[in-house]
């Protein structure tokens, strides 16, 4: 088994992989850094878990390499990568009690017997199940299993942690909890992780880094900031988030801003160029909930009516219609309530607003 | 190699180390398979060769073996009355079948145990013990026969065994296990909301059965009766003990090829025709049931 | 339910019990028969002893027949369960249509008619000097234990969580310790209950044993089937109710272990 230093960083170099008739995965790069928690983020379908299980070593991708640290580890079998895995369905050895569950991995490589106690009692006090170290899985609640799940996965202290969806058996309460378990034990050890899953609001939470997958590729990888402000498609700022997205004709640019026209309106609006340019023609206007506001009397803005008014609590939500029959929605704190049928002009926030290219929606 | 993504490395150079896994993977199927399929190359398939070409080296030419069963009135003989027997076991092992699976769905606890006990032990029993048992209860002085007499049925003992009487009730009572089984199985697997809804339409019991139940427990049916066919055709103990002279079926006719008269190739023979026999049975039927369900129930 | 109905209903529940009796039943004749004081077959006795049960058992033909068949049995029933269970692993492991055929192939034995398989190895036993031999006779009974071993075995396999493999095999152990420490707990009921099919399976085999026990490996059932073509005795209904017995206690044992054995579903089963 190989043994490399603690924290390196794997990285995955023209990986593809086809079932059958299905291209599950384009070859496609990623470099995940050394002790960095990486979320990949995707519906059904999109090859995230093939990723994760290519990186495990259980499935062999049909072209491209695996590497952990230096080392090419294509070729090798999961036990002899050092990997730790968190399944969705726990995957707890039934027929072993919960301190035997975690010692398994320390069996396997031979720890003296004292050593190994330590080390167990140690897994466990770190997820805070201390006193159970005897009881049968059987008799413990979903959330505590998926802790003995993490326990056994972290005390061989591998070079690479894969956690596949493992919270999605637990309810909703249960699963923002074990969030900030899994967000605190890799804060206090940060380990090279790759975390997959489908819930947007667990990968804002939990990530250093997130890669968003779609149709076998990376759309796009950045932050959890980074990509809810700076989407590089219609696709990443729809799959993060509430979003508005509006049609509109991109003119050009002038000077430090990119001149656009709404669909079906008059006027021309501006917007200060961030990033890559929108080349001129048909494009999309990305303005989120909170970035509408009401434009004042004399301003310029566009004419729309209230529809629909949701309390949420410190939230107001609003559902207008604009002239020309798109339907968006306004998120405001403190805002006061308008009456259903009234008559706004909005406009948006020319800092948070952005530009998108336009593409055929999901 | 660098940590670079390498783009123009040859992809054969990429994939070479990731293939050995599968390899790996293929070479531990294989072993794990092989004790098992070389036991049955050796043991089963290669014997069944040589009794094959055994069935063609009679001296008097090719395929005399075969012709001269063909060509036999007695041997025609002995195959139509092993067919009409397992045909008739079957029926009869199929109209008992049903109301015993039936009421095996039906009870509880205790009571299922029990009746499934009674289903399962004999299945387990030596076919021998069942036979002798029916030996010792159908003789002339037997429970049987003294018990008809005591309440009057008859004045003289009847003649119960040594006859078609006697190997039918025996095969009977041995194959019944393997109808109940499948039937029970299929009938487990109804939707009872199916029956409601019938119900909840206005449909009469009768109707409900025979329109939603019945066609529904079908394919259990056809599976238990193919089976029990299939089996009856290749008893030997059974009519062996229980029959009478004019009782052959084609086991027994393939045994006494051997151990009586010595030729080999006729017993082949015989054996490969009864052999087809059964292959074309399962074959029909397997288009029509999923034989799968058959054999797991056990 | 209509009155009419119910009493159809009743009046079928009434056969199935009449016909699971009839199944019962007549078996349980062998037992009295054993036990009758007199040397000719009377059920029910008029008297009872136990002294043809020490007449069997005085008898060294009958004795060693008894043995034959358990030393067979043994035999026949660990070698099927070592190669059906490999058999089942990399069944598992195939696919679709290889697996069919595999599957096809250990379960052919069963559908060839016995007096065929028999007569097969008849003539190649004879050829090879194992006619006549506890080998010869437990590998020949293994043709027709190993579907049930391989069928029991695969289906306690389809039970297990592939994620446990994974997980062990994460964890860092080799395909020998996660057999060892995963797979074999997992697949021991399976196992278990195929076994003791083999078992009851070859101690009662009749047909094949006819035709290749010979001398050597004469066992139980083949002495039966001699003695009562000669004639009736006491003795007989002995053997019969040994061989009863041994199945019965193997059967109860089995479905005792099954029970104890069926625990909750491993972990939350997603």
């Amino acid at each position: 088994m190989i043994r490399v230093l603690a924290s390196h960083g794997v990285a995955f170099r023209q990986v593809s992989k086809r079932f059958g008739s299905v291209q599950a995965l384009r070859p496609l790069d990623l470099d995940v850094l050394p002790g960095e928690f990486l979320t990949l983020l995707g519906p059904s379908g999109s090859g995230k878990t093939t990723l994760l299980n290519i990186a495990a070593g259980f499935l062999d991708p049909d072209g491209g390499r695996f590497l952990i640290g230096d080392r090419d580890v294509t070729a090798l079998p999961p036990r002899s990568r050092n990997i730790g895995m968190v399944f969705q369905n726990y995957a707890l050895f039934p027929h072993m009690d919960v301190f035997e569950n975690v010692a398994y991995g320390l069996r396997v490589r031979g720890v003296s017997a004292s050593d190994l106690r330590q080390r167990v009692e140690a897994a466990l006090a770190m997820v805070r199940l201390d006193e159970l170290g005897g009881r049968g899985i059987h008799q413990l609640s979903g959330g505590q299993q998926q802790r003995v799940a993490l326990a056994r996965a972290m005390v061989i202290e591998p070079d690479l942690l894969l956690m596949d969806e493992p919270l999605g058996a637990l309810d909703r309460q249960l699963r923002k909890h074990v969030q900030l378990e899994i967000r605190r034990l890799h804060v206090e050890e940060p380990r090279t992780t790759i975390y997959v899953t489908h819930d947007q609001e667990e990968a804002l939470v939990m990530s250093d880094r997130v890669a968003i997958m779609r149709d076998g590729r990376i759309e796009q990888i950045a932050t959890p900031a980074a990509l809810y402000e700076n989407p590089a498609n219609a696709y990443v700022a729809t799959f993060l988030g509430e979003s508005n997205l509006l049609p509109v004709q991109v003119l050009g640019t002038e000077g430090e801003q990119t001149a656009f026209s709404l669909e079906g309106y008059d006027g021309i609006h501006h917007l200060p160029r961030a990033g890559t340019d929108v080349p001129p023609g048909p494009a999309l206007l990305l303005a989120r909930p909170e970035t509408i506001r009401v434009a004042e009397l004399d301003a310029p803005g566009i004419g729309a009516m209230v529809e629909e008014t949701v309390y949420l609590g410190e939230l107001t939500a609003t559902r207008i219609r604009l002239a020309r029959g798109q339907q968006i929605w306004m998120r405001a704190m403190n805002a006061p309530p308008r009456a259903v049928g009234s008559e706004i002009r909005i406009k948006w926030d020319p800092v948070k607003a952005r530009l998108l290219a336009s593409e055929p929606t999901e | 190699m660098t940590a670079q993504g390498a783009t123009s490395q040859g992809d054969s150079a990429l994939t070479g180390p990731a293939r050995n896994q599968s390899t790996a993977r293929a070479l531990m199927t294989i072993g794990l398979l092989a004790p098992a399929l070389l036991f049955l190359a050796a043991w089963f398939l290669w014997p069944l060769v040589q009794l094959l070409m055994l069935s063609f080296s009679a001296p008097e030419g090719t395929f005399s073996a075969y012709v001269a069963l063909m060509e036999s009135s007695v041997f025609r003989a002995v195959f139509l009355n092993t067919l009409q027997l397992a045909l008739f076991v079957t029926v009869i092992c199929t109209l008992l079948a049903y109301p015993a699976a039936w009421l095996l769905t039906r009870v509880r606890g205790f009571w299922f145990s029990l009746a499934l006990y009674c289903v399962l032990v004999p299945f387990w029993i030596s076919v021998l013990v069942r036979t002798f048992s029916w030996m010792l209860l159908l003789e002339r002085n037997g429970p049987v026969n003294n018990f008809l007499i005591r309440i009057g049925a008859t004045d003289q003992p009847l003649r119960l065994l040594f006859n078609d009487f006697g190997v039918s009730l025996g095969m009977v009572h041995v194959l019944l296990p393997y109808a109940i089984l499948p039937v029970y199985a299929a009938m487990l697997k109804v939707d009872s909301r199916l029956l409601q809804a019938s119900d909840g339409l206005g449909a009469s019991g009768r109707t409900t059965f025979m329109r939603v139940f019945l066609p529904l427990t079908l394919p259990g049916v056809w599976a238990g009766a193919a089976f029990v066919f299939l089996l009856a055709l290749g008893f030997f103990i059974t009519p062996a003990l229980l029959g009478g002279p004019r009782n052959l079926t084609a086991a027994m006719l393939i045994d006494s090829f051997v151990n009586e008269r010595l030729v080999w190739p006729m017993a082949a023979a015989a054996s490969f025709i009864l052999l087809f026999i059964v292959l074309v049975v399962l074959l029909v039927v397997s288009r029509f049931v999923a034989l799968g369900q058959m054999v797991l129930a056990k | 339910m209509t009155g009419q109905t119910q009493s159809r209903a009743v009046v079928a529940q009434v056969a199935g019990a009449v016909v699971l009796a009839f199944l019962v039943m007549p078996i349980f004749a062998v037992v009295p028969a054993s036990l009758n004081d007199a040397s000719f077959i009377k059920i029910p006795p008029e008297t009872y002893s136990t002294r043809w049960y020490t007449q069997f058992f005085d008898d060294a033909t009958w004795v060693s027949a008894l043995l034959n068949s358990i030393k067979v049995a043994l035999l026949a029933t660990g070698f099927s369960v070592v190669l059906g269970t490999s058999a089942a692993l990399g069944i598992e492991r195939l696919p679709g249509t290889l697996r069919s055929l595999a599957v096809g192939l250990v379960l052919a034995p069963l559908i060839v008619p016995v007096i065929m398989i028999s007569i097969s190895l008849y003539y190649v036993t004879r050829s090879f000097g194992l006619y006549g031999t506890t080998i010869g006779l437990a590998l020949s009974h293994s043709l027709l234990c190993l579907p049930f071993v391989v069928l029991n075995v695969g289906v306690s396999l389809k039970r297990l969580d592939l994620n446990l493999v994974r997980a062990a095999e994460g964890l860092g152990a080799g395909p020998w310790r996660v057999f060892r420490t995963i797979t074999l707990p997992a697949i021991f009921p399976g196992l278990a209950g195929g076994g003791a099919f083999a078992f009851v399976t070859s101690f009662d085999e009749v047909v094949i044993s006819i035709f290749i026990a010979g001398y050597g490996a004469k066992t139980l059932p083949v002495k039966l089937w001699e003695q009562i073509r000669v004639e009736f005795t006491p003795v007989a209904a002995v053997g019969s109710t040994v061989i009863l017995g041994l199945t019965v206690i193997v059967f109860i044992l089995a479905r005792w272990s099954a029970a104890a054995s069926n625990r909750p579903a491993s972990g939350r089963d997603t």
